[in-house]
């Protein structure tokens, strides 16, 4: 029977206690500020450890002995940047401050295709042989491209089934369904909300605890619903805001002139007010922010209109554009906003400013 | 109709010491009818509507307790103030 060479394999705690000791060291001769490798850019190293000795693993077990050297470690600063939930800039700035120090010894652009990165050998240089897992492992040829078994985190990353055995809870945080939510999290907005509106509308009054418990309870059925509707994270945090604003306006609307009022904090949310109660402010919101996004609207048009007038006389900053390329240039700039009713006003102006030179 | 035994079935009490030097109790009557369901905060907004309109200017304190024995303060007000 011939026997299979060991191989060796690179350790993830190895390989972090000596990153660790490196930055460490170097940090320890630097008492500059600017140029000592702080906790975000220490973090930035390890993931990038992280993934070059995946990588390498992945390559000693395809068979690759690194006789030629040690290949760089292969990837793309957005995949950086969302791996770490930062900016590519902070990525890039990371590598800065890391070449500084030494930790990254060489880097590479190739352009589409991403960027490689060569790390200090000195990390690098021990490796261990592969310990199988206690666990039994599963007998069947395992499909290294497939994703089913794998957990993604909120970064988009996969991770390995035995580095982390709990289901992620932050990967559905924003699919999840109401009746799925928390009601630690339903309970906290009820609380937020009604303390939001008691400091801007009843700054004054005093409650006992029975009377803002009754206040709480009518704030759940009248305003939330009571958290009947379906909707995900995401969707009550935008409700919430919107909630925010609309306190935020009938405060406004009170400061404006001292004999307006409202009733008390337990008839302003009862169920049963159908004269006077906060839901009413929702269809005033709606109003209002109508209202906004025309105002929007007309003043993005006048510019586009502008620009135009501009354009013709041979001034303003597209002057040396042609008429497509501006034409190309707005659209785009107010399709970002993607308001259908924006468009067709500006399709409007359009007409209006060609049929006038038409004429003239 | 108030029932004869308010004292009783009343869910809070308001003791009002007025200026004249006199003192009085007063229960809440915490039903919107009479086979309704009693609400602790309607008894108090009716407590507080007597203070506040019926009894104005004539009292100095006012505490409002829980109808038990021992029971706890749930509001005080002085000179027409609520203090908590």
């Amino acid at each position: 029977m011939e026997l299979t060479p060991v191989q060796l394999n690179y350790d993830f705690g190895k390989l972090f206690k000596t990153t660790k000791s490196y930055i460490d060291n170097y940090n320890k001769n630097n008492f500059e500020l600017k140029s000592r490798i702080n906790a975000n850019h220490r973090a930035t190293a390890e993931l990038i450890t992280r993934l070059y000795a995946k990588q390498l693993n992945k390559a000693i077990s395809r068979g690759d002995s690194f006789e030629d050297g040690f290949p760089g470690f292969k990837t793309y600063n957005p995949s950086l940047a969302s791996c770490k939930g930062c900016t590519v800039r902070t990525i890039i700035n990371h590598k800065e401050r890391l070449k500084a120090a030494g930790f990254i010894i060489k880097e590479v652009h190739h352009g589409k295709t991403g960027i490689e990165l060569w790390i200090n050998p000195l990390i690098f240089d021990e490796r261990v042989k592969k310990i199988h897992p206690l666990v039994q492992e599963h007998q069947e040829q395992k499909n290294n491209n497939s994703d089913v078994n794998c957990l993604i985190n909120v970064t988009g990353t996969l991770q390995e089934h035995h580095k982390n055995t709990e289901e992620s809870w932050i990967s559905n945080f924003d699919n999840a369904k109401a009746n799925e939510l928390e009601p630690a999290f339903l309970q906290g907005l009820v609380n937020n909300f009604w303390n939001y509106a008691r400091s801007k509308l009843f700054p004054d009054d005093i409650f006992s605890k029975e009377e803002e418990l009754k206040v709480l309870e009518n704030i759940t059925t009248t305003i939330y619903r009571n958290f009947e509707v379906k909707g995900s994270y995401k969707d009550w945090k935008d409700y919430q805001d919107g909630l925010y604003e609309r306190v935020e306006m009938v405060k406004r609307w009170l400061d404006r002139n001292p004999y307006r009022w409202i009733p008390s904090a337990h008839l302003y949310f009862h169920p049963h007010n159908k004269r006077n109660n906060f839901k009413s402010t929702y269809q005033w919101f709606l109003k209002q922010q109508n209202l906004k996004r025309n105002i929007r609207n007309r003043i993005l048009i006048q510019k586009a209109e502008k620009e135009w007038l501009d354009h013709d006389k041979g001034e303003g900053k597209h002057k040396d554009k042609s008429r497509l390329q501006l034409f190309r240039l707005q659209l785009k700039h107010l399709e970002s906003y993607r308001d259908k009713t924006l468009l067709k006003v500006y399709e409007n102006s359009l007409q209006r400013i060609l049929s006038k030179k038409l004429t003239q | 109709m108030i029932p004869s035994n308010l004292s009783s079935v009343a869910l809070s009490k308001c003791i009002v010491y007025f200026k004249d030097g006199n003192c009085g109790t007063f229960y809440s009557l915490d039903k919107s009818h009479r086979n309704a369901r009693p609400n602790k905060i309607l008894g108090l907004k009716r407590l507080e509507k007597m203070l506040l309109l019926r009894f104005k200017g004539k009292w100095e304190t006012a505490i409002i307790y829980e109808n038990q024995p021992n029971g706890r303060e749930i509001a005080k007000y002085r000179d027409g103030v609520r203090l908590f």
